[in-house]
């Protein structure tokens, strides 16, 4: 019983945390997005969760970043509100490298909410007037320093994804439950064929059949998450392909259990499909990545994420969350194992 | 037991539609915080879907047993 | 596993095959008249549709193919077959009289549907090298489901459902390395590909070798 317990626990903490932990500060976007080197530029930034007009102790600073070595400082700044600062940038006379365009970043760096991140904000182009031999010395007269972090528990901003990267805590646990639910069938359709007792494929019928459901809802999730922020819901993407084909071959295992009037038959049958068509199931893995870009984070096929799409906040609730949902999953196939138990015994009475 | 659940489902895919209605995008304002409603419903909505249809199955079985107990007596 | 008793098997295979003239004109008829299809349906075939359609034909002539190599003999004439010889030996006959017959059928069907549709391969010998791990692998993976299928009353349909996700790694390698021998894509490593495909045919033969003996026994 503990396990439930477990669960149930796991899970409210995944849905506490996951929805009531604040997003860290991201610079929306910059307006106007181009410069000429030169000139001088009045770039209003547009913040997510910012606190541009709190006042604080220290004073809030902004730049515009190319590389390691060159980075340009605001001239002068001010909040307009929260969420949007204005700030004006002398730009130098010539680029780094004697490029032709860079693309900045944008920098802002603020007290109490840390330092947040726009790539390519700015778009810088050399005027074709007069170039200067030398780089400017604005490059190198405010080099991006003591940046702060955020105190506290945050999740990270990312562009187009904004709060619904709390679905990593909801619609990615689905496809573990799915996993472990349909290793599981395997495992006991392995045990069903060295040892037939009922028992065995019951369970093996009944993991297979919860491990669909949470399929499915993967599924739809993931179409409900893709369409707002992939822009559709299905972009034959590998892992909706992998899901796709694995919940084939289940509803394929169904088909054919059913097809036998002898239910042993049916059984030995649909044991035997199961482990032969799983273990062909995972060539897919290594083989699909090689042919489809997948728009998930941990691009090649990985089913884990990288350090980039993940950090440890988001680790502390995403771990449990997993957890919690897998044990949910074995909850409910538990149900179903006992209900076909039930129905076994009866139609054994009733002859 | 089953209507009310059509209605609720009904009413799951419907709502988005309608607060669609307008100018107001209703999933992609507020940080998309409502993409993880949805989210939420559809994976609670689909495990409560396959415990009603657990929950019936029982039902019949208790009939099955209820009615064996009538025979027998 | 008695090897002695495989060269009679397979003889077996052909000399069946040699009576029933009809199932087998009857599987060249259908790709005959598929690649017909093809012909009267689109004007210009492109490279890229050409290869799909190609694989497409294979596929779905192998499936009617390797389906009927369970339900021609009678129940009762295999158990006997399964009392005489070993059952695995049985199985792997019947692998390599698909495979064999399933790469004529594959060179058929690319005789006649280049001589329809244009003949866009630019590597040749890739091709014919993916010509045969492609019957070899569907070979493996559709003899063993039919085993399954032929258990059950509607077996060709059954035979389409349960063969389609387990294909499906094996479809999607041959499908990208027939595209580069198509020049379609340009990608030099494609031995890893191909060591992917003799990979998934191992891991298909060594299963079908364990799990074998948990289909014929009744």
């Amino acid at each position: 019983m503990w396990w439930k317990t477990l669960s149930v626990v796991l899970i409210l903490y995944s849905l506490c945390t996951g929805l009531l932990v604040p997003l860290k500060s991201g610079i929306e976007r910059a307006e106007p997005a181009y410069a000429r080197s030169g000139q001088d530029v009045n770039i209003r930034f547009y913040g997510y969760n910012t606190f541009f007009a709190k006042p604080s102790g220290e004073a809030v600073r902004v730049w515009l970043y190319a590389d390691e070595a060159h980075a340009l400082a605001a001239r002068q700044f001010r909040a307009i509100n929260d969420t949007i600062l204005e700030a004006v940038f002398s730009m130098p006379v010539n680029l780094p490298d004697g490029k032709q365009t860079v693309y900045l970043n944008a920098i802002i760096d603020h007290p109490a909410a840390g330092a947040s991140l726009l790539p390519s904000a700015v778009e810088l182009r050399q005027d074709t007037g007069t170039v200067a031999a030398a780089l400017d010395s604005a490059w190198t007269a405010h080099p991006v320093e003591n940046l702060h972090v955020q105190s506290g528990f945050s999740f990270p901003y990312q562009n187009v994804i904004y709060e619904s990267i709390r679905n990593t805590y909801f619609h990615v646990p689905m496809w573990f439950v799915l996993l472990f639910l349909f290793g599981a069938s395997v495992v006991y359709s392995v045990k069903y064929l060295r040892n037939p007792v009922p028992e065995n494929d019951r369970r093996a019928s009944a993991y297979a059949e919860t491990g669909l459901l949470f399929g499915v809802l993967g599924l739809l999730t993931g179409m409900v998450w893709a369409k707002y922020t992939w822009g559709q819901p299905w972009s034959n993407d590998i892992k909706q392909l992998m899901t796709a084909v694995a919940l084939l071959i289940y509803l394929a295992y169904f088909i054919l259990r059913r097809s036998f009037e002898e239910y042993e038959k049916g059984a030995r049958l649909a044991a035997v499909y199961n482990i032969f068509a799983f273990a062909s199931l995972v060539p897919l893995l290594y083989i699909v990545p090689r042919m489809f870009a997948s728009l998930h984070p941990g691009a090649t096929g990985n089913p884990a994420f990288g350090s980039q799409d993940l950090d440890n906040t988001m680790r502390a609730v995403f771990y449990p969350a997993i957890i919690g949902w897998t044990l949910l999953g074995f909850w409910v196939a538990h149900l179903r194992i006992r209900y076909q138990r039930l129905y076994d015994r009866v139609m054994d009475i009733e002859g | 037991m089953r209507k009310i659940f059509i209605i609720i489902l009904f009413l799951a895919i419907s709502l988005p539609a309608v607060w669609a209605e307008g100018n107001r995008d209703y999933m992609r304002e507020t940080g998309k915080i409502n993409v993880v409603v949805a989210v939420i419903l559809v994976i609670f909505l689909g495990i409560v879907w396959y415990l009603v249809r657990l929950e019936r199955k029982l039902t019949k079985l208790e009939h099955q047993i209820h009615d064996a107990h009538e025979r027998k007596n | 596993m008695n090897w002695k008793s495989l060269i009679p098997l397979l003889h077996k295979e052909f000399l069946l095959e040699f009576r029933q003239r009809y199932a087998i004109s009857g599987i060249v008829l259908y790709v005959f008249s598929m690649v017909f299809v093809v012909y009267i349906a689109s004007i210009r075939v492109t490279p890229p549709v050409w290869n799909v359609l190609f694989w497409l034909i294979v596929l779905f002539a192998s499936i009617n193919a390797v389906v009927k190599s369970f339900v021609q003999e009678s129940g009762a004439r295999q158990l006997y077959y399964y009392q005489l010889a070993d059952p695995v030996a049985l199985l792997l006959a019947k692998i390599i009289y698909n495979a064999l017959l399933l790469f004529v059928l594959s060179a058929l069907a690319f005789a006649a549907y280049s001589l329809v549709a244009g003949n866009p391969v630019k590597d040749p010998a890739l091709f014919a090298l993916v010509l045969v791990l492609g019957s070899l692998g569907f070979s493996i993976a559709f003899t063993f489901i039919a085993s399954i299928a032929a258990k059950a009353n509607n077996s060709a349909t059954l035979m389409a459902i349960l063969s389609f996700p387990v294909i499906l790694p094996i479809l999607l390698t041959l499908v990208r390395l027939s595209s580069i021998a198509l020049r379609l894509i340009q990608d030099t490593s494609y031995t890893r590909d191909i060591l992917n495909l003799l990979a998934i045919d191992a891991i298909l033969i060594t299963l079908t070798f364990v799990l074998f003996p948990y289909i014929w026994k009744d």
